[in-house]
């Protein structure tokens, strides 16, 4: 292959990204949902002729697909012709949508009757019908559930809308407008990359602009290979958790075995819990370079080179391992509407895994709850029901090696936006009480984790229903590292500090009535460092600022401060003989005690367990080992639950005895 | 017969006018006669340790040059970096921020996402204000302007004593829902003006009553941050104008590219942040107006930045958002954007062999390789002096001089890890660098909805003339118009701008017949502070209104400024503000929804008092060949070419050429690529056109 002449490859990859900016500013100007413009739940990107993204835009939309592959999606419709549009939004066709609200559409670029390119992107459209408002619920247990879904086809036909297609989708959802004002404002933004794309051609030459666009990907992983050379050779393991792998259940784990050998790396998820009769399923495909799955490390790669080139070539050195039936590869027809939840926990794990092998290059955990509030309610002047998106309550990014993380937001946190107080009040019958940073929610460290948000507000008429997806972190909190310490947990409470107090915990959804007030807490980012090593100013001013209270000052810091000024002999004192807490990671109390039971190695054993057996015996079969775990413990303990079970149901298939299984 | 020599007298008595704009290194002027049209332009180095001293220094050197007397000044119109520089160096007042209890991060939150969202370290600014600078207020406003909570007096006193005690020495005031009313924040005024008479006060409403508690808060912070400054810069620039005989009283240029008086101007400071790139943008209008040109980009590069600009029927745009150093500037303003490329960006070879340009600069100091001072590494400046499009003449008005060999070297260096010629490397600098700006300027025509095809593309600056035909050629544009005195355009800009003030209300109801009285009666409202405010300018003469709203489709979150017509507002037509707003999104965005309610969010009047009226002397035009001085090799891009170098003293109106060629001038020089046709115009721009 001829190599692209290295001294134009800058000038190829401006000319892409300027593409796609013009892709991303035609969507995010036009689209009419709050979901696109507010929440900017959307992307855009170009695509070689195998439809793998080349280029994205790097200010606008979310974060999560500059390494998607749209190749099988495309091979599942036929005589593509120049104005054609594609479109699908089923998670098991083709594996690009990765839940039914995200509709993706894909564009062929022709030139000279041949296909160049590809544009495409996807919206996250407000509602696809199904169960619930907004199609989205842990509680929901298939796909069929989760709106209507339409496999891999042409929407858009020669330049022209296929209105059967339209008018299906209108009678199926509940916002119809929307999400057909969304769709148009993609196809806007797709016209745009392809004419964009033409012109490139026109600059490049076909045959230049095909071998630059091979060029891009190829310098992207090439990027790729020297930040994985860069680490030491080796295997780490890391497992984190979701609060619940359903509806006030148990807990979800994730487990990541990271081999980084030379300039590749192996990402092996088994150990992972099987997939789940929720809609927290992740669904891979078992695509051992899905982009859903390489979140996390797009990230890693970003921070650690941050003239690194996002797209598809950043995947090739990377190989995930998903078993099949694994809450990261389901089968149809698991539900997967909340894998957003299991995502960020998927790329906590990742980041865990990754800072063992360079400690001091990573962040400490982020908060890791992308929570987004929704509310409907009745405005008391007009009786007209009111849905809208409050705020999302997000927390702070991990502590960094060289500073605080950032506060209320930030890592993998920081595309989202918020809606202004005045405007939400402005067009929403609620009032908010507070809306801030909560104090003592970073974990303490040298260098501190960013705060949480938090955020109050009332209502003012019956029933009004609230939503708060994606919250977790309400029990595992934030991990800190290098003897820093774990970040506070999420929370939500309705009517705090009142005779109706009601803490909600990890659900979230909740009904209040007139004159109720909902508070609702992020976890804050993890703390990195010695906290006793924080010189004690820094202290004295997170102090001043309310960032943490004096008695937390004493207490994690050492650090005594009386009538505002440190004391430094009281310090001294506190401090002296303070070691730092050994490990790697610090986890906080509820993850330690609840590991004291659940040992690695009962694990093992309960995937041992379960591997055995039919996946759609699997998480009934986990869930009914859970209930039988009081007073039990270690692998013995899954063991004898497991036994108990299968007493109970002697209709689990028992393919064969496992008890030489690991120890 | 008094009164006819009197008349007499006046016409032969000079008068001139003159416009001032500051910049990084230098001060420009531009000063015209206006009897006889004579024009001068001047440059002198800026002195950042006295601002203002410079400023005494050019005016007694131009009215030495021009034999003029300071008491012939009439006009007098100044553009200052006092404000900005505030802010990006971090020297502003200590302030403290008074906004309601239970919000008290509303600055640091601002509005949650940050640049650079793929980066585990990405953060946002620290606030201006620090958190424990920070007091919550128990006071609450509803929605519907209604008080749920008078503010706590108490509270107010205690937070004056603990901030006074903090060494503030100013108060912000910025409660929720003050745009809709301000009657909170100005009680809590009142209590300050009582308790601490000698803190300054600014509210969030006085200073841009606009809806969204973040973008109105941190306005009215940029105000009062730096307000003792600009405020203390101004007295002084007064009284040494008044020293030096000057009878003009100064006024100086805003962001949104119109003029106020310094004695406005010491309170409203946030209005005159962005004032330097703004005028630039206003003066490049004007001389495409003269000139007849009425779609135009400009593009202004300095040493480590570019900045470009676009004027669509002969208007430029406003917008709101502009950053002012890490914080967006919530005023309406002209639209410039700025990308992290110019002539000193340093070029370098990565890791894996690929050639890039940028984002580290070399800046003024040590500036390019080739300016001798101490630069080692290759610069786009360098890769233009390597080509042979550089260095020929004296530079900056022979305050810089060219060394050759110097960029030779630090191109060469990249050169050899290439394996490429020396001519080769420099000439992919410069493509780079130009697609870095690309990117830039097709996001802006993006956002604008505009086809660059046909516009006209105005280099400016003293970088402007370098580059500005190489990227007119990438962005598809077939012509180039560089001004007689690219370096002096922002200060030409203030000499021609008008008064402007702007006034806005939030209305935030749904555009129908019904809510039409009420938008009627705020823009009576609106029209009647202009009228105050233009008189406070001191100005007497017929006034302008221009009234537009912003509206969006209901479920949008962002607005759209569509101009209205007064009759619509007279004849309560409102169908027609509807079908103004479904056109002017349908150009912006491609589609639009005529089934849509349309929510109106603000109402916007600009009052403009026009300047006085002033043209430029024309020049007949007497078509000729253009006579070059001399001829230069230069590497085109393919290979070496003799080329003609032209002096721009020499090109009389009607002179032509073609490119490659060179055109050098005392602050600039004009890099013309192959394929041009050059002509010179009556009033001297200097236009490229390039044929298909």
């Amino acid at each position: 292959m001829p190599l692209f002449d290295r001294t134009k490859l800058q000038v190829l990859a401006n000319h892409a990204r300027a593409a796609a900016e013009n892709m991303a500013h035609t969507l995010h100007r036009t689209a009419h949902s709050a979901f696109v413009k507010e929440t900017q739940d959307f992307t855009v990107m170009l695509m070689d002729r195998s439809g793998a993204t080349f280029a994205v835009p790097m200010e606008l939309g979310a974060t999560w697909y500059p390494g998607l592959s749209y190749r099988c999606a495309i091979a599942m419709v036929d005589d593509y012709r120049p104005g054609d549009v594609a479109f699908t939004n089923d998670p098991y066709s083709g594996h690009v949508a990765t839940h039914a609200p995200d509709t993706h559409l894909w564009k062929p670029v022709f030139v000279d009757d041949e296909i160049v390119a590809w544009t495409g992107g996807h919206i996250h459209n407000t509602d696809m019908g199904g169960a619930v408002p907004a199609s989205l619920s842990r509680a929901l247990t298939e796909i069929h559930q989760e709106g209507i879904r339409f496999p891999p086809m042409k929407l858009v036909n020669e330049g022209v809308f296929d209105e059967m297609i339209l008018r299906i989708m209108s009678t199926n959802v509940r916002k119809p407008d929307l999400n057909i004002g969304d769709i148009k404002a993609l196809v806007g933004a797709l016209n745009t990359g392809e004419r964009k794309i033409q012109a490139m051609v026109r600059k490049f030459g076909k045959a230049g602009f095909v071998e630059g666009v091979a060029a891009l990907l190829d310098h992207a992983e090439a990027q790729a290979h020297d930040v994985l050379r860069s680490m030491p050779d080796g295997t780490w393991q890391f497992a984190d958790y979701a609060d619940e792998d359903s509806v006030e259940a148990n807990p979800c784990r994730l487990k990541l075995r990271l081999t980084i050998k030379g300039d590749e790396a192996v990402l092996d998820f088994t150990g992972s819990d099987p997939q789940l009769g929720s809609s927290l399923n992740v669904p891979s495909g078992g695509d051992p370079r899905h982009t859903m799955l390489l979140v996390g490390v797009y990230y890693v790669l970003y921070t650690l080179n941050p003239k690194i080139l996002l797209n598809t070539g950043l995947t090739r050195p990377f190989t995930c391992i998903t078993p099949q039936g694994s809450v990261l590869n389901p089968v149809y027809p698991a539900a997967v509407g909340m894998r957003s939840l299991t995502c960020a926990r998927l790329r906590s794990v990742i980041f865990g895994a990754f800072s063992q092998a360079v400690p001091e290059r990573l962040p400490a955990a982020p908060a890791g709850n992308n929570c987004i509030v929704n509310v409907m309610t009745t405005d008391e002047r007009t009786s007209r029901t009111v849905i809208a998106a409050v705020n999302p309550v997000v927390g702070g990014g991990g502590a960094m090696p060289h500073r605080d993380g950032t506060n209320g937001s930030g890592a993998d946190a920081a595309y989202l936006k918020n809606t202004p107080i005045e405007i939400t009040e402005t067009e929403t019958p609620v009032e908010f009480v507070r809306y801030g940073l909560a104090r003592d929610s970073g974990g303490a460290g040298r260098w501190r984790g960013g705060l949480a948000t938090e955020m109050a507000f009332r209502v003012f008429a019956p029933d009004s229903r609230i939503t708060a997806r994606n919250r977790d972190r309400s029990f595992f909190r934030p991990w800190g590292v290098l003897g820093g310490k774990a970040a506070g947990l999420s929370d939500m409470v309705v009517n705090p500090g009142t005779a109706h107090e009601r803490r909600l915990g990890n659900i979230d959804t909740a009904v209040l009535q007139p004159g109720d007030m909902l508070e609702i807490r992020s976890a804050g980012g993890g703390g990195r460092g010695d906290p006793h090593q924080r010189e004690p100013w820094r202290v004295a001013q997170d102090a001043r600022r309310g960032y943490i209270s004096p008695a937390a000052a004493e207490r994690d810091y050492g650090v005594v401060i009386r009538g505002g000024e440190i004391d430094e002999q009281a310090t001294n004192l506190l401090r002296a003989g303070k070691e730092p807490s050994a490990g790697h990671f610090h986890f906080g109390p509820e993850r330690e005690v609840y590991e004291t039971q659940w040992t690695p190695a009962a694990y093992d054993r309960l995937h041992a367990v379960l591997d055995a057996l039919p996946i759609h015996w699997r998480f009934f079969a986990k869930t009914e080992i859970f209930r039988r775990m009081k007073g039990r413990s270690g692998p013995e303990g899954v063991q004898a639950a497991f036994d108990a079970v299968c007493e109970r149901f002697p209709e689990l298939p028992r393919p064969r005895p496992i008890r030489e299984a690991a120890e | 017969m008094d009164g006819v020599i009197t008349a007499d007298e006046a016409q032969n008595e000079a008068d001139w006018k003159v416009g001032v704009d500051i910049g990084g290194t230098f001060i420009d002027f531009c000063a015209l006669e206006a009897n006889s049209g004579r024009l001068a332009s001047l440059k002198v180095l800026t002195t950042p340790e006295d601002p203002g001293a410079e400023l005494m220094t050019g005016l007694t050197l131009l009215a030495e040059r021009e034999g003029f007397d300071p008491a012939h000044m009439t006009r007098f119109v100044h553009g200052t970096t006092v404000g900005i520089n505030t802010i990006i160096q971090r020297k502003g007042a200590p302030l403290a921020l008074f906004t309601n209890a239970g919000f008290e991060d509303v600055i640091e939150l601002a509005r949650l996402r940050m640049p650079d969202m793929y980066s585990l370290f990405c953060s946002r600014p620290d606030p201006l204000i620090p958190r424990d600078m920070v007091f919550g207020i128990p006071v609450r406003m509803r929605a519907d302007g209604s008080e749920s909570r008078a503010p706590d007096m108490a509270a107010v006193e205690r937070a004056v004593a603990v901030a006074k005690a903090n060494g503030a020495q100013g108060i912000i005031v910025s409660f929720l829902h003050s745009w809709r009313n301000a009657v909170q924040e100005a009680s809590v005024k009142a209590a300050i003006a009582h308790l601490a008479p000698e803190l300054f006060v600014f509210c969030s409403a006085e200073v841009w009553p606009v809806i969204r508690e973040y973008e109105r808060s941190s306005t009215a912070i940029l105000n009062g941050y730096v307000h003792p400054r600009v405020s203390g810069y101004l007295t002084a620039l007064e009284e040494r104008l008044k020293g030096q005989g000057v009878p003009a009283r100064p006024m100086l240029t805003k962001s949104n590219g119109g003029l106020m008086n310094a004695a406005e101007g010491k309170h409203a400071c946030v209005n005159m942040l962005l004032s330097g790139t703004a005028s630039g943008v206003i003066g490049a209008s004007w001389l495409a107006r003269q000139a007849g040109e009425d779609r135009i980009l400009t593009l202004d590069i300095g040493g480590t930045s570019a900045d470009f600009a676009l004027i669509i029927d002969g208007k430029p745009q406003f917008g709101t958002g502009e950053l002012i150093g890490e914080f967006p500037l919530h005023i309406p303003s002209v639209s410039v954007s700025s990308i992290g490329v110019g002539g000193g960006s340093i070029a370098s070879v990565d890791a894996q062999g690929v050639l890039r340009v940028g984002p580290e600069s070399a800046g003024s100091t040590p500036g390019p390789a080739c300016y001798g001072r101490g630069g080692e590494r290759a610069t786009v400046t360098d890769a233009m002096v390597v080509c042979g499009w550089l260095g020929h003449s004296e530079m900056a008005y022979g305050q810089l001089s060219i060394d050759t060999g110097l960029a030779q070297r630090a191109v060469g260096e990249l050169a050899a890890r290439l394996g490429r010629p020396v001519e080769q490397t420099a000439q992919a600098i410069l493509d780079i660098a130009v697609s870095e700006m690309f990117v830039e300027v097709e996001k802006l025509a993006s956002r604008a909805g505009v086809d660059l095809r046909d516009f006209t593309l105005m280099p400016f600056g003293g970088g402007g003339p370098m580059l500005g035909a190489f990227l007119a050629r990438e962005l598809g544009m077939k012509r180039v118009m560089a001004p007689r005195r690219p370096g002096v355009v922002s200060a030409l800009g203030g000499l021609v701008a008008d008064l402007r003030g702007d006034f806005i209300r939030t209305m935030f109801s749904p555009l129908s017949g019904t809510s039409l009285p009420a938008i009627r009666e705020a823009f009576e409202t609106l029209a009647q502070e202009g009228r105050d405010w233009l008189v406070a300018q001191g100005h007497n003469a017929a006034a302008q209104f221009n009234l537009s709203c912003d509206m969006r489709y209901i479920g949008q979150s962002y607005e759209i400024e569509v101009v209205l017509s007064p009759e619509w507002l007279a004849n309560g037509n409102a169908a027609a503000i509807a079908d103004a707003f479904h056109l002017t999104h349908q150009r912006l965005y491609d589609f639009h929804d005529p089934y849509g309610t349309i929510e109106l969010v603000n109402v916007r009047l600009s009052a403009v008092g026009a300047g006085p009226k002033l043209s430029f002397p024309e020049i007949d035009v007497i078509a000729a060949p253009a006579i070059p001085a001399r001829r230069l090799s230069v590497y085109t891009g393919v290979n070496v070419e003799t080329i003609d170098l032209h002096d721009r003293q020499t090109l009389a109106p009607g002179s032509t050429f073609h490119g490659p060629a060179v055109v050098v001038q005392e602050d600039t020089t004009f890099a013309i690529p192959a394929g041009a046709q050059a002509s010179v115009d009556r009033h001297l721009n200097l236009l490229l056109t390039f044929p298909e």
